[in-house]
């Protein structure tokens, strides 16, 4: 498929296409008290995928919305309740003057939330996968995910003790962790994401907060003189002390998350051309300004609509993840065979109780 | 016997390998077979046929019990063949049944029902909860306090008398001096009252402690605590469905607007005593006063207030100086020395502990 010009994946979606489908979900969740987010969830998926082509055959979504439920309710119940109770216990442990205890159980609390998350994060994809048909095939792992739990807890830690200068390794090294227990079919997803790709965009994003704390120093340090005027209003704030507090917000809510993004689009960039499947290489285009555009947009609609836009960023987003990723390499048909992995029973529970995965 | 194909606008996966097949299509009344060079899939049954949903332009059907199993057709199926389809889902099964519009007018009064239940039912409830269980539920959450109570025997002397006169029909366990520097009382499960060693500091006069005590027994009484917490409950729950952030945010604005009208009542109960017991509701007013003006002013409050579990101070301060009388001959709630007794109780307890090391 190579050569003919035309990219491997393609979005022929429209959101005048989906609006039915999203505001009829949202409708649904609200007088449903928001159970039917299952559901919604699966009715986007299924439009989302169906519009989704990859050379010459659209993917097909096969999840239902009951078995991301039954996912929910197991999570509900093996994790959520237990810990409503593990909270209460806390609470009453330092009531009752057991303070060292109660730190005990809720630092074993936390560690076990950061555990499930890593699980829930592979999970999650797991998932996805065993619930993508291509030409009558599928995706799926035979890994369940608790090994990798494990993974994600220590690369994790080990990547935030040298002052977070190890952060990229985890992040690269787990995508490929990830992504090595992954299959579709017979052939097993190949990651081999190299951390020193993506070292310069980090240490941008490392470096630039202390760039500009120290900008700040001196520049407050240069409007010392007008913060000593003896003439000013000893009650009011000098005007100095406002435009401090404007620039601090600007580059708190401006300029640090833009640095992250610039980043971010980088490691997706590399993390991605590090993936391939058989004789398949993916990729994927979306530089720092297409994502910066993405982001701008998404903040535009749900401001312009006074919230009710947030019903369209997931459809925004698979769009975007869709029409920038492509491949290339030849795929023979008949040697796609069924995937063997057993499909997991339920949905994603874990991930969706974490908050974690946009579409 | 019928058939159509092979045509271009007819395929069929197997389910085992990603070849496509244009098969010919025979069928009967109670099934039918697909055939194609080098292969044949049937007879099926036609119940066996399930719809694939959202597949935009064209139709496709999966087979139960075969996955990967497809049969495509672009637009309809041929007209013949189509009477034996299944119609494939949309919104889901059971409201496909009774038709979106209809379903979400019963969801809508469902809902409305079981947050009205949920909302309403812990005052009908809570009553009928023995008190005995409840003053085990409040033991756990809060035992001994973790020893950080006062208590001198002339201190224990002053509330008994403060108990006395203001709720001597009220099954009161304990009331408490809580060695913590924050000018608040809170009623706990059980029938606990603790007075925090910061509100007798910042009162002026045991008439302000007695209408801030009076409240606080009047959550007893109604057993007010005991329905929040029944409530929690029941709100987490129900809205359970809906994602963290979103169902957090209506579980506290729906709890808040209800422990509003408790402390109306509470405060009722406190100006009703307090005349009972010949005490002057003027310092408590005094008092308010001096707390809306630590909250930030009448205008701060009222812009806050609909997020605020206590009525604005103001409010509360108009109440409890309307309820005195003119030329009444109020008589002090303490003696001069039983007030310092309940003051100093921190001081002359050499038990307590101090404060909270957590927070």
């Amino acid at each position: 498929m190579d050569g003919s010009g035309a990219r491997a994946f393609g979005f022929s979606g429209t959101w005048r296409d989906y609006a039915p489908i999203a505001f009829t979900n949202l409708l649904l969740m609200i007088v449903t008290l928001g159970i039917y987010r299952f559901w919604a969830t699966t009715r986007t998926r299924r439009y989302l995928w169906s519009r989704t082509r990859f050379i010459d055959e659209p993917l097909e979504w096969s999840g239902t919305g009951l078995e991301l439920f039954i996912g929910f309710i197991l999570v509900l119940v093996l994790f959520l309740i237990p810990f409503v109770f593990l909270q209460f216990g806390v609470q009453a442990l330092i009531f009752q003057g057991y303070a060292g205890l109660a730190i005990t159980l809720g630092a074993l609390a936390i560690f076990l939330l950061f555990y499930l998350s890593g699980v829930a994060l592979f999970r999650m994809l797991r998932y996805r996968l065993s619930r993508t048909w291509w030409h009558g095939i599928r995706g799926g792992s035979d890994d369940k995910g608790w090994g990798y739990g494990w993974s994600y807890v220590w690369r994790n830690i080990v990547g935030m003790i040298p002052f977070y200068l190890l952060v990229p390794w985890a992040m690269t090294s787990l995508w490929n962790d990830r992504w090595n227990a992954m299959s579709f079919g017979p052939h097993p997803f190949r990651a081999s994401a190299l951390a020193g790709d993506v070292y310069k965009r980090f240490l941008l994003f490392y470096l630039v907060p202390f760039l500009l704390a120290i900008g700040l120093i001196v520049a407050g340090a240069s409007a010392m003189p007008m913060l000593m005027d003896p003439t000013a209003d000893p009650s009011q704030p000098p005007a100095g002390f406002w435009a401090l507090l404007i620039i601090v917000a600007v580059v708190f809510y401006g300029v640090l998350p833009l640095i992250a993004l610039i980043f971010y689009a980088k490691y997706m960039r590399v993390v991605i051309a590090a993936l391939s499947l058989s004789t398949l290489d993916f990729s994927f285009d979306a530089r720092s300004k297409d994502w910066f555009l993405l982001i701008l947009g998404d903040i535009a609609l749900v401001v312009c609509t006074l919230g009710i836009g947030w019903v369209f960023l997931s459809y925004r987003h698979w769009k975007f993840f869709v029409t920038h990723l492509d491949a290339s390499g030849e795929i023979s048909l008949s040697a796609l065979t069924q995937s063997t992995t057993a499909a997991p029973g339920q949905g994603e529970g874990l991930a969706d109780a974490f908050d974690i995965g946009a579409i | 016997m019928t058939s159509v194909g092979p045509d271009e606008g007819i395929w069929h996966y197997d389910g085992t390998s990603a070849t496509r097949h244009h098969p010919r299509i025979t069928w009967m009344a109670d099934g039918f077979t697909l055939h194609w060079p080098g292969g044949e899939s049937g007879p099926h049954r036609w119940g066996d046929l399930v719809p694939v949903g959202g597949t935009g332009a064209r139709s496709v059907y999966g087979l139960r019990g075969v996955p990967g199993w497809r049969l495509g057709f672009v637009g309809a199926p041929p007209e013949g063949f189509a009477v034996h389809l299944p119609l494939p889902a949309r919104y889901g099964r059971w409201i496909d049944r009774i038709g979106l519009w209809r379903a979400i007018a019963l969801f809508g009064m469902l809902a409305a029902a079981t947050v009205f239940v949920v909302l309403r039912a812990p005052q009908w409830i809570a009553p009928y909860i023995p008190y005995s269980w409840e003053e085990r539920l409040g033991d756990a959450m809060i035992g001994d306090f973790g020893g950080r109570l006062c208590e001198t025997p002339a201190s224990r002397t002053a509330i008994a008398r403060l108990q006395a006169q203001l709720g001597d029909d009220v099954r009161i366990r304990q009331i408490g001096i809580a060695n913590i520097d924050m000018v608040n009382a809170v009623a706990l499960p059980g029938g606990r009252i603790l007075l925090f060693n910061g509100l007798l500091k910042e009162a002026h006069s045991p008439d302000e402690v007695a209408g801030v005590l009076a409240h606080e027994i009047g959550h007893v009484r109604h057993r007010d605590t005991l329905t929040a917490l029944v409530r929690q409950l029941g709100l987490s729950v129900v809205l359970g469905g809906f994602n963290g952030q979103v169902g957090g945010a209506v579980n506290g604005l729906l709890a808040m607007s209800y422990s509003r009208d408790a402390e109306r009542a509470a405060d009722t109960y406190s100006i009703r005593q307090l005349r009972i017991a010949n005490i002057s509701p003027l310092p408590t007013a005094a008092f308010f006063d001096r707390l809306g003006k630590l909250s930030g002013g009448e205008r701060m409050e009222r812009a806050t207030s609909w997020m605020a579990s206590h009525p604005v101070s103001v409010e509360r301060k108009v109440a409890f100086t309307r309820s005195a009388v003119k030329g009444r001959a109020y008589r002090p709630a303490l003696t001069a020395a039983e007030w310092r007794a309940l003051v100093d109780a921190c001081k002359n307890d050499p038990d307590a502990k101090k404060g909270f090391d957590l927070f």
